[in-house]
């Protein structure tokens, strides 16, 4: 289901690499710009919301601009909200305390270590994440709380809605890396697809383990006893 | 016979015996198997206990150590040492970390389940861990329960994930199980255990060395399946569980389980003795009431049997006199009616023999008084007393009569000598038969010499009533054979056994012609006699002799003087 399309897009791209070489090198930007939808359902079929689908240009360095404007990850009633952040290298995020408590956020990914002790009310300066990769974000005061931050080396990239699909436009054509990511994944998908002046879609199925977060625990007296 | 008495006696106490042993035993037997199928219930379900309560302590103090180890983890800063890479201070962290949450055991792996640090050198294993990791991935909690065996330590292991807030690594706390984790299970349920490593070596116990020793002997042959198995341990016999440490795959090692079978039966066992006690006690009660009971019934029947040997040698003077109302004092009843029926028929016999010959005697109670008859040859002895009419008017009638008695006691005794019967007597007369009622060859003979004797017998009596100063006596004595007819006669009420005919006239016409002078003799027989006596007698022929209601004359012989 995965694979059928791809072969067949593979053979019909030679051509057109050729020509959209050529144009390139004659100098001047592709005219026509391509389109994927991806289409994300976990193992029973179900739509899978907040996934990253990301496409990595194969044959050209991609161009990456850096919005001026951070993203946002606020937190309120003690949760992060939104719970999936998705910026290129080099994106800001700014993590505003819409709480009366205070916070202290941290990460201790890889991509992105930092902690930003106790504090409430808005950030003075955003966070630059400067390194592709996922960062996990948490509080050391709720453990609960859980946001993600997904920096891409790539400006082709979308989140799934909650019917699970990705539409991930504007594509110059050519030969591309197709990652999804999901913060339950059990191992990353990663597809090379070609993209042509016509629309395609990608149906991409993803297995998702449990939820392993610490949960928050419902509002009640002392804990019963286990 | 002695040997009827006893071995009544015996047969009654082996019935007793039998009768009260075998419910004994029964019962014995039964509560015994009663007790040994109950011991083994309450120690196997006793065994189930300590399985749920090992399972329970275990789980409840691992959920301890991984509640205190997760609570030691969510530090930021020892966060921070999970995610960076500096394993030495992490390893700082761990002991920190071993003392405030008492655990045996602390080890921080990665992600990916490769050890980074721990609190025990011997814990720094890769693959010790490799299923806690595998499982803890596949689980929802993201937690699993394991066991280790680190250094020939056997620890019970609960891997945890540490949060930031994604999982980022794991760290695996326990605690280990030793003699005192063993004896605090005891504590609890009152059982003995044993933690063996996968090798079979004992780890941690609360058994002596020997019975260990026994115990890991026996392990290989005992069967995890089973509700638990019997093993004889240092010489008392237990009941066995074993149960493999399953969290863990192979390296989690053996529990067993253990109850001594004899502790559980002691009470029991005291019962059973108390019981066995009883049951001796009734056997001596079922001895005694036996021997008892069979002296009573013993010795009334020997004393029976005593009473009918002296019955047997004539002594009916015994009674019994038995108080008894059951069977034997019947018994003892019909004796003595019999002893009473058997003293009067004697003295009838007693009194038949003196009245008629023993022989006539005897041939009636033989055959029976019936009357009737035969005919055959008699010889016929008639005596009587000469002169006795004279004599009679001389003497007092008692002294008379006693003189008549001792002379007729001397002949009867003369005649009975030679084989006669005495038929009857007729005042001083003496009738006597010879060959009847018993027949005799040589009756004629006898007759003869009885004859003879009663003469001779007559002259002894006179010399001694000649030395009292009384007058002699004098007989006559008349003998003839002849057919005659013998028979009882008489009527259906009185019968006298006898014999008729006209051969008794004439031996009674002979005695009456010894009277005649010429003939000068006591004795006269017939010819008849003479020729069956068949022995040559003195005799002197006295001629012929008419006979009263006799065609033929009869030819007569004096014999003897
Ligand atoms: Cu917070």
């Amino acid at each position: 289901m995965n694979s059928k399309p791809f072969p067949a897009g593979l053979r019909r791209s030679f051509p057109s690499l050729l020509v959209l070489c050529l144009l390139g090198f004659v100098g001047g930007a592709p005219r026509l710009a391509g389109a994927i939808l991806v289409e994300i359902k976990d193992g029973k079929g179900q739509p899978v919301a907040d996934a990253v689908a990301s496409l990595t240009p194969l044959d050209r360095t991609p161009v990456i601009k850096v919005p001026d404007e951070p993203a946002v990850i606020v937190q309120d009633n003690e949760e992060f909200s939104p719970v999936v952040t998705v910026v290129v290298v080099g994106g800001k995020v700014l993590i505003p305390n819409r709480d009366k408590v205070q916070h202290h956020v941290y990460s201790l990914s890889p991509a992105k270590r930092f902690d930003i002790p106790l504090y409430k009310g808005e950030m003075k300066e955003p966070v630059v994440f400067d390194r592709p990769g996922v960062v996990a974000l948490g509080c050391n005061i709720h453990d609960w709380m859980a946001a993600y931050v997904v920096v891409l080396a790539t400006p082709h990239f979308a989140k799934s809605a909650a019917a699970g699909n990705a539409q991930i436009g504007d594509l110059p054509p050519g030969r591309y890396r197709l990652e999804v990511w999901h913060q339950r994944i059990t191992a990353p998908v990663v597809r090379e697809v070609t993209v042509n002046s016509d629309p395609s879609t990608q149906v991409i199925s993803v297995t998702l383990r449990e939820l392993r977060q610490i949960r928050r625990a419902p509002e009640t007296g002392g804990g019963a006893y286990r | 016979m002695k040997l009827l008495p006893q071995s009544f006696g015996a047969k009654l106490l082996a019935l007793f015996m039998s009768a009260v042993g075998l419910t004994q035993f029964a019962t014995w037997a039964f509560i015994r198997e009663f007790n040994d199928t109950q011991a083994r219930e309450l120690i196997n379900d006793e065994l189930d206990r300590t399985t749920r309560n090992f399972a329970r302590v275990t789980a409840d103090r691992n959920s301890l150590l991984a509640a205190a180890a997760a609570t030691a983890a969510r530090d930021y800063a020892v966060k921070s040492l999970f995610a960076g890479e500096d394993d030495a201070t992490l390893a700082t962290a761990l002991k920190s970390i071993r003392i405030s949450s008492t655990a045996g055991l602390v080890t921080a792996l990665s992600l990916e389940g490769k050890v980074r640090a721990s609190t025990l050198a011997a814990a720094m294993s890769d693959a010790a861990y490799a299923d806690l990791v595998r499982r803890a991935q596949a689980s929802p909690e993201a937690s699993a329960r394991g066991y280790g065996l680190f250094g020939g330590e056997l620890y019970s292991l609960v891997l945890a994930p540490v949060h930031a807030p994604d999982i980022i690594a794991w760290i695996a706390v326990g605690f280990r199980i030793d003699d005192a984790f063993a004896r605090r299970l005891k504590e609890q349920t009152g059982i003995d255990l044993t933690f063996f490593d996968p090798a079979g070596r004992p780890v941690a116990t609360t058994l002596a060395p020997a019975v260990v020793r026994d115990l890991a002997a026996m392990l290989p042959a005992l069967h995890e399946e089973a509700s638990s198995e019997e093993a004889g341990l240092a010489g008392t016999t237990a009941l066995v569980r074993i149960r493999r440490l399953a969290a863990g795959g192979d390296r989690g090692g053996t529990l067993a389980l253990q109850y001594s079978l004899e502790e559980k039966l002691a009470p029991a066992a005291i019962a059973q003795s108390r019981q066995l006690l009883v049951a001796v006690g009734g056997m001596i009660a079922a001895i005694l009431l036996s021997l008892a009971f069979a002296r009573g019934v013993t010795q009334p029947i020997v004393e029976l049997v005593g009473h009918t040997r002296r019955i047997t040698r004539g002594d009916y003077s015994i009674r019994n006199r038995s108080y008894r109302t059951d069977e034997l004092g019947r018994l003892s009843e019909a004796f003595d009616q019999m002893s009473l029926g058997l003293s009067e028929r004697d003295r009838v016999r007693d009194l038949l023999d003196k009245n008629v010959s023993p022989e006539v005697a005897a041939q009636l109670l033989r055959d029976g008084a019936t009357l009737g008859g035969e005919e055959r040859e008699v010889t016929i002895l008639f005596a009587d007393l000469r002169g006795f009419t004279t004599l009679s008017e001389h003497l007092p009638p008692r002294e008379l009569l006693t003189l008549l008695n001792r002379y007729l006691d001397r002949m009867s005794a003369e005649i009975e000598h030679h084989g006669g019967v005495i038929d009857k007597f007729i005042g001083d007369a003496i009738m006597a038969l010879f060959g009847a009622p018993v027949p005799q060859g040589d009756a004629a003979r006898r007759a003869v010499s009885a004859a003879l004797a009663m003469e001779r017998a007559l002259v002894g009596l006179n010399a001694e009533l000649a030395a009292e100063g009384r007058p002699p006596l004098a007989i006559g004595v008349g003998v003839n054979t002849a057919r005659v007819v013998a028979g009882n006669i008489g009527s259906q009420r009185r019968l006298n056994y006898s014999v008729i005919g006209d051969g008794v006239n004439v031996a009674s016409r002979l005695q009456s012609l010894t009277r005649t002078p010429e003939y000068r003799t006591n004795v006269i027989v017939s010819a008849a006699t003479l020729r069956a006596a068949q022995t040559p007698f003195p005799a002197r022929p006295l001629g012929t002799v008419a006979v009263k209601g006799r065609a033929e004359p009869v030819e007569i012989f004096a014999i003897g003087s």
